[in-house]
């Protein structure tokens, strides 16, 4: 039988039918990897719901406890808007490394977050960034911080009859500066290791920092924080010794997994390597714009 | 089925396809406009790249009804009455294609990517094709023929 294809064109509309359906039926963002799982035969939804009509997931807010994004919003439009180079410039920064120009042109926020491959870019960003999202279902609305929002491998805390509709992404503390560095083999390809760092550097003591996040993807059946090196670093001063040692905390943290792009080692070893290149580069941007130093 | 009316190369045209058809498979079967090439079928190659709206897009994986409303362009559009676009030219200039496959997908990205920015340098010419594969040139005669292109432009276009 023919797949159906559902375009509410409100969003009563959209859970109306996502509550009907439940697993029969799964959300089309921006179908960039949706589409492709299609065509590899690995899900066979009986309905497509789309969510391109509903104006209420599309767009930006600027709001006083930092920016709120529609889950709709696409990659291009992050890697490219003003608002988020200044808000939150790693964000950015994983966006313009989301697969080709081909992807980010039609790829949402939502529906990267929501398929949850490991290796995607934006959840390491938006986990240092502190960032969460509003779940919404007929009968309520529910929020969750990123740090809860991922299961296991292509796996959320979203049901069947739920819709991510915003991303809601904190203002950064006063100060703080943050870098996003990818490895992978060629550059459409998911992240081999993606680390996302921030300090926020401490406004007496030089070199050390108030607070460390960070974001680790590809190298652990879900996206994560690595809390174990974030309390080694706050508060220490930041010597090379220190930051190597926070390189090596980390990957003990992860749980990588082996695949045909790299080995479970390997994995664990650019971890190292990407913190102490991101708290590197991250120290480098403070000394070059003269804070985090007294 | 569902009866679709799409906007290609300026042209109105009606088709009836599956509710959940492919733009790919609209464009290639639908409507024989196979300039348009199926290559992995998955959005790595970039043989399928089509434009929405002026934007690049892979048709492999876009939905033919989402395109409703929507502007697309192919590769049958680039000519006008008869005359290759200056892209083209360069393209047979600087022997930017061997086997040809991948030129259709390339032609479109790289039209989109100058209508965006007249004047790419080499790294913007690289990122805007970054979703195109080609398997027998190297890339280096698609990227010089680009760059003619963007050098036949005025410094402030």
């Amino acid at each position: 039988m023919d797949r159906k294809l559902i375009r509410p064109e409100t969003m009563e509309e959209a859970l109306r039918e996502r509550e009907k359906y439940g697993r029969d039926a799964l959300p089309i963002a921006g179908g960039q990897s949706l589409l492709v799982l299609l065509r590899n035969k690995l899900i066979d939804p009986q309905v497509l719901i789309d969510l391109q009509t509903l104006n209420e997931l599309q767009g930006m807010k600027r709001q006083d406890m930092g920016l709120s994004i529609g889950a709709m919003t696409t990659i291009h439009s992050l890697a490219s808007s003003a608002d988020i180079q200044t808000a939150a410039p790693i964000l950015a920064q994983g966006a313009s490394k989301v697969g080709s120009t081909a992807i980010r042109n039609l790829g949402t926020i939502g529906g990267n977050l929501c398929h949850n491959e490991p290796g995607a870019d934006l959840p390491p960003a938006l986990l240092a960034l502190n960032a969460g999202v509003e779940l919404r279902r007929r009968k309520g609305t529910r929020k969750v911080r990123l740090s809860e929002f991922f299961r296991n491998f292509f796996e959320t805390v979203v049901t069947p009859d739920e819709l991510l509709c915003s991303i809601e992404v904190p203002k950064l503390p006063e100060g703080a500066s943050g870098v996003y560095l990818k490895h992978a083999i060629s550059s459409e390809d998911l992240a081999i290791a993606g680390v996302a760092v921030v300090l926020v550097p401490h406004e007496k003591q030089a070199g050390t920092m108030r607070e460390v996040r960070i974001g680790l993807g590809g190298v652990s059946p879900v996206p994560l924080r690595a809390t174990k090196a974030e309390s080694l670093l706050n508060g220490a001063v930041l010597s090379d010794e220190v930051i190597r040692e926070a390189g090596e905390v980390a990957a003990s943290e992860t749980e990588p997994m082996t695949d045909p792009h790299a080995s479970a080692d390997y994995r664990r070893k650019m971890v190292k390597v990407l913190v102490r290149r991101a708290i590197a580069a991250v120290m480098g941007q403070f000394e070059r714009n003269g804070n985090g130093k007294a | 089925m569902a009866k679709l009316k799409l906007q290609i190369n300026g042209e109105e045209m009606e088709i009836e396809a599956k509710e959940t058809a492919l733009l790919l498979d609209v464009l290639r079967q639908g409507l024989e406009l196979t300039g348009t090439k199926r290559g992995c079928e998955t959005s790595h190659c970039g043989a399928c790249t089509v434009l929405l709206d002026g934007m690049a897009v892979h048709s492999c994986v876009v939905l033919a009804a989402r395109c409703e409303g929507r502007e697309i362009a192919t590769v049958e559009g680039l000519s006008q009455d008869g005359e290759l676009s200056e892209l083209q030219r360069q393209f047979l200039k600087h022997g930017a294609l061997q086997c040809g496959y991948c030129t259709p997908g390339m032609l479109m990205a790289a039209t989109a990517l100058l209508r965006r920015n007249p004047r790419p340098n080499l790294e913007e010419i690289k990122i805007g094709l970054d979703g195109n594969l080609c398997r027998c040139t190297g890339y280096t005669g698609i990227f010089d023929a680009i760059q003619a292109c963007a050098q036949g432009q005025p410094e402030n276009a």
